[in-house]
C-alpha cells in the first residue's frame, strides 16, 4: 500500500494532474446536471401536455358527446395523448431523445401524417449533440487520459529521473501509476453519475453498466496512451500523437463511417412519409369513393356492406381514404424502418472497430434512449392508433350515436414497456480492444530501460 | 582503507564483454570492490564507463562474462540487485514539486520500505550535512551539490551494502566536491562498497582506495592507494590518465 499512497502524493502534488482531474469530475457533474435538468423539463412538458390535452378532451367531450353524437366529429376532434417518458438513465445519456417527439397527439385520422411532426422542428439540433455524461464520457474524458498519462515515460526520461526510478528494486512502477490514474479519472467521471442515479431514483444496475462501459473506453484510452508513449521519446510527440489518435478515433472515422453508412443504405426522411400519406388522402378525394372503399376492404372485410351513404360526405369515407392513406405507404414505412434498423446495426458493427462509437451505443442502449427505443415509442404509437380505429370503426360503420358515456370508453395509451438493455457484443468489443492496447502497451512499457544516459 | 582479499567482494566483474550492434564497448572487464571500499573506474568518453554501470543495474544483459552485486546477477534478478544497490545519476534530478523529505520518503516507498520511513530520512539528511532549513523546502530550487546530498542520503536512508555513482563530482564546486567526498567517506565507514565512474581524477586520488583506468572498453590498469594510508603519486597517474592505451 505504501507504494500506492506514495503514488498518490506525487500526483495530488501536480498542478497538472489535479486541475485535469478537478476540470473531468466539473465537466461530468455539469453533465450531468444538464441531463437531469433536460429529463425534468421533457416531464414538464409532457406533464403541461397532459394537463392542456385534458381540458381539451372535456371540451371536445361538451361539445360532441350528445345523445345523436356524430361518431366522425368525436373522432376527428379527440386528440389523444401520447408519450413517452424519459427512461430513468435518460439523464447520462439523451441520445435521439433531443431530436424525436416524446409526447404526441394522435387522433384516428391517418397514421403517418403524426408521427414524423416533430422530424422537421428541430432536426439542427442533431449536428452538435448535447452535453450530457455520454458526451463527455466519449469526447472528453478522452483528453484528460492524455493530460494524465502522455508522459508517463518520456516525463520521467526528460526530468532525468528515468535510470534513478529503474534503478530502485521492486515492480510495476508503470502500473501502478496507470492503475492510480485510472481510479482517479473514473472516480472524477463516475461520482457525479452516481450521485444523478440517486437524485433520479434510477436503478444502480444500469449506472453500474454505464461504468462498466467507462471503465472499458477509458481503459482503451489508457491503452492507447502506453503504447505511444513508449513508442516515443518526446512528451510533446507523445501529446501530439495521442491527441491525433484523439481526432481520428472520435471525430474523423465515426463521421466517415457515418457518411459510409449513410451512403450505403439510403433511408427516406419521416416528413417523406408524412408528405406520401398526405398526397394518397388527397388523391382520395378525387377518385370515385367506391374504389377508396374497395381499397379499403382489402384490409378490413368485415365492414363491407356498410360502406353506403347518402349526400356527397360521410366520415366512415373519410376514414377509409385516411387508412388506405397509410396502407399505400405501408411498403415504404416498412422500408424506412428497415433502412434504420440496418444503419444502427451498421453503426454497432463500426463499434467493433472504434470505441467511441461502441461506448456510445452501448450507453444509449442501456439508457433506452436510441433509435430501437424511438421506434419502440413509434410501435406502441401504432398499436394505440389501431385500437383506437378499432373502437371507433363500429360507430362509424354501423352509424351508431355516440354519446359522452361513449367519450369516457375511448381507449387510453398505454406507454412503451423499458427495453434498455446491455448489449453484449459492444461490449465485448470493448473488453477486446481494451485488453489488446493495455496488454501490448504494458509490454512495451516493460521493456523501457534505463539504459540511456538520462 | 586498503582491500583485503579476504572479505568477499560486493561488486564483482569478470570478463564483462558488451557491443553494441558492430561496436564492442566492453571487451572483457575484470573488477571487485569490497565493503567499505571505494573504487573509482576513470576514463574518457565512450570509455564504457556507462556501460559498466548499466550492467551493474541490470539495465542490459552482457553478451558475456559474470556480474554480481552482492552474489546476485543483477540481468537475472534485477529486482533483487537492486535492492542491495543506491544509485546516484550523473546530474540528480528529483521531483522539482516535493521536498527533499518527500523526495525520499517518495524514492524510499518505490524501495519498499513499508513503515517507519521518517525516523530514517532525518538521521539521512543530517549526515550528507543538508542545513535543515532546506529539508522542507522543494528541491526545484536545490543546486546540484544539494541535490547530490538528497541523492545520498536516500542512500544512506536505504541502508544497502553497494553504492554506484555516475560522475558524481561533475559540476559541482571545489568546496562541494570536498563535502561530497566526506560523505564518501562516511558511506565507506559503514562499510558500504562504492564504485564511481568518473573522468574527475583529482576527486578520484583524494578519496579513492583503488582507481581503475578504462580505455577502449577495457581495464588497462589498477592502482591502489598504500598499505598505510599512503596516497596515490597524482602526477604519475595524470601522466597515465592523459595517455590511454600505453601501459605504464
Amino acid at each position: 500500500m505504501s507504494r500506492w499512497f506514495a503514488e498518490l502524493r506525487l500526483i495530488r502534488r501536480s498542478y497538472l494532474s489535479l486541475w485535469s482531474l478537478a476540470l473531468l469530475f466539473a465537466l461530468s457533474a455539469l453533465a450531468v446536471v444538464s441531463g437531469l435538468q433536460h429529463v425534468a423539463r421533457q416531464h414538464a412538458t409532457i406533464e403541461r401536455v397532459a394537463k392542456a390535452q385534458a381540458q381539451d378532451f372535456a371540451a371536445v367531450a361538451a361539445t360532441h358527446g350528445k345523445p345523436d353524437g356524430d361518431a366522425g366529429d368525436a373522432a376527428y376532434y379527440s386528440f389523444l395523448l401520447t408519450r413517452d417518458a424519459p427512461p430513468p438513465l435518460a439523464f447520462a445519456a439523451i441520445g435521439q431523445r433531443d431530436i424525436q417527439p416524446y409526447v404526441l397527439r394522435v387522433r384516428a385520422l391517418g397514421l403517418q401524417q403524426q408521427l414524423y411532426d416533430a422530424e422537421a422542428i428541430n432536426a439542427e439540433l442533431a449536428l452538435p449533440g448535447v452535453f450530457d455524461w455520454a458526451f463527455v464520457l466519449v469526447y472528453l474524458a478522452p483528453l484528460i487520459v492524455i493530460a494524465l498519462a502522455h508522459d508517463l515515460v518520456t516525463g520521467e526520461r526528460e526530468g532525468g529521473r528515468l535510470r534513478l526510478l529503474l534503478s530502485m528494486p521492486g515492480h510495476g512502477l508503470w502500473w501502478r501509476r496507470i492503475g492510480l490514474r485510472y481510479a482517479l479519472v473514473m472516480m472524477a467521471l463516475g461520482l457525479p453519475l452516481v450521485a444523478g442515479t440517486v437524485l433520479s431514483t434510477a436503478p444502480l444496475a444500469g449506472t453500474g453498466a454505464m461504468l462498466l462501459a467507462a471503465a472499458l473506453y477509458l481503459g482503451f484510452w489508457f491503452g492507447v496512451a502506453l503504447l505511444v508513449g513508449s513508442a516515443v521519446q518526446a512528451s510533446a510527440t507523445a501529446a501530439a500523437g495521442l491527441i491525433g489518435c484523439w481526432i481520428l478515433l472520435t471525430l474523423v472515422l465515426p463521421t466517415l463511417a457515418n457518411a459510409a453508412i449513410t451512403r450505403a443504405i439510403p433511408a427516406a426522411k419521416g416528413v417523406d412519409l408524412t408528405l406520401a400519406q398526405r398526397e394518397a388522402v388527397h388523391r382520395g378525394w378525387d377518385i370515385a369513393k367506391g374504389d377508396t372503399f374497395e381499397r379499403f376492404f382489402l384490409n378490413h372485410p368485415e365492414w363491407r356492406g356498410r360502406e353506403a351513404f347518402e349526400g356527397r360526405f360521410h366520415w366512415k369515407w373519410y376514414y377509409a381514404i385516411h387508412q388506405v392513406g397509410d396502407e399505400t405507404v405501408a411498403t415504404d414505412v416498412a422500408a424506412y424502418r428497415t433502412s434504420l434498423l440496418a444503419r444502427e446495426q451498421w453503426s454497432a458493427r463500426a463499434g467493433y472497430l472504434l470505441p467511441g462509437v461502441a461506448a456510445q451505443s452501448v450507453l444509449h442502449r442501456i439508457a433506452d434512449t436510441d433509435q430501437a427505443a424511438q421506434l419502440h415509442y413509434q410501435d406502441s404509437v401504432a398499436t394505440f392508433h389501431t385500437t383506437l380505429r378499432r373502437f371507433f370503426y363500429p360507430y362509424l360503420f354501423a352509424d351508431r350515436p355516440f354519446t359522452r358515456a361513449d367519450f369516457e370508453r375511448i381507449p387510453a395509451y398505454v406507454p412503451r414497456a423499458p427495453t434498455g438493455s446491455l448489449p453484449l457484443a459492444p461490449l465485448l468489443a470493448l473488453l477486446a480492444t481494451a485488453a489488446l492496447l493495455l496488454a501490448i502497451g504494458g509490454y512495451r512499457i516493460a521493456r523501457v530501460s534505463g539504459a540511456g544516459r538520462a | 582503507m586498503p582491500h583485503s582479499s579476504a572479505i568477499a567482494p560486493a561488486i564483482e566483474i569478470r570478463g564483462l564483454h558488451h557491443r553494441y550492434g558492430a561496436r564492442e564497448v566492453l571487451r572483457g572487464i575484470d573488477l571487485q570492490v569490497a565493503p567499505g571500499q571505494i573504487y573509482a573506474l576513470l576514463g574518457g568518453n565512450g570509455a564504457g564507463k556507462s556501460t559498466t554501470l548499466n550492467a551493474l543495474l541490470g539495465f542490459l544483459a552482457p553478451a558475456s562474462g559474470t556480474v554480481r552485486v552482492c552474489g546476485i546477477d543483477p540481468a537475472a534478478a534485477p529486482a533483487e540487485a537492486r535492492a542491495r544497490l543506491a544509485y546516484v545519476p550523473e546530474s540528480v534530478a528529483l521531483y522539482d514539486h516535493l521536498s527533499a523529505r518527500e523526495n525520499i520518503d517518495y524514492f524510499l516507498a518505490l524501495a519498499g520500505a513499508e513503515r517507519g520511513r521518517s525516523s530514517v530520512i532525518d538521521p539521512a539528511l543530517e549526515a550528507v550535512g543538508l542545513p535543515g532549513h532546506a529539508w522542507d523546502k522543494r528541491v526545484g530550487g536545490f543546486s546540484k551539490g544539494m541535490r547530490q546530498k538528497v541523492a545520498i542520503a536516500l542512500a544512506l536512508a536505504r541502508h544497502v551494502p553497494v553504492l554506484l555513482l555516475d560522475e558524481p563530482t561533475s559540476g559541482l564546486d571545489p568546496k562541494a566536491t570536498l563535502e561530497f567526498n566526506a560523505l564518501l567517506a562516511t558511506a565507506r565507514a559503514r562499510d558500504v562498497a562504492i564504485l564511481m565512474v568518473t573522468h574527475d581524477l583529482l576527486s578520484a586520488v583524494d578519496i579513492a582506495d583503488r582507481i581503475g583506468f578504462l580505455a577502449e572498453g577495457r581495464i588497462e590498469e589498477e592502482r591502489t592507494a598504500g598499505p598505510t594510508g599512503e596516497r596515490f603519486d597524482l602526477n604519475a597517474l595524470h601522466a597515465r590518465y592523459a595517455n590511454p592505451g600505453v601501459a605504464a
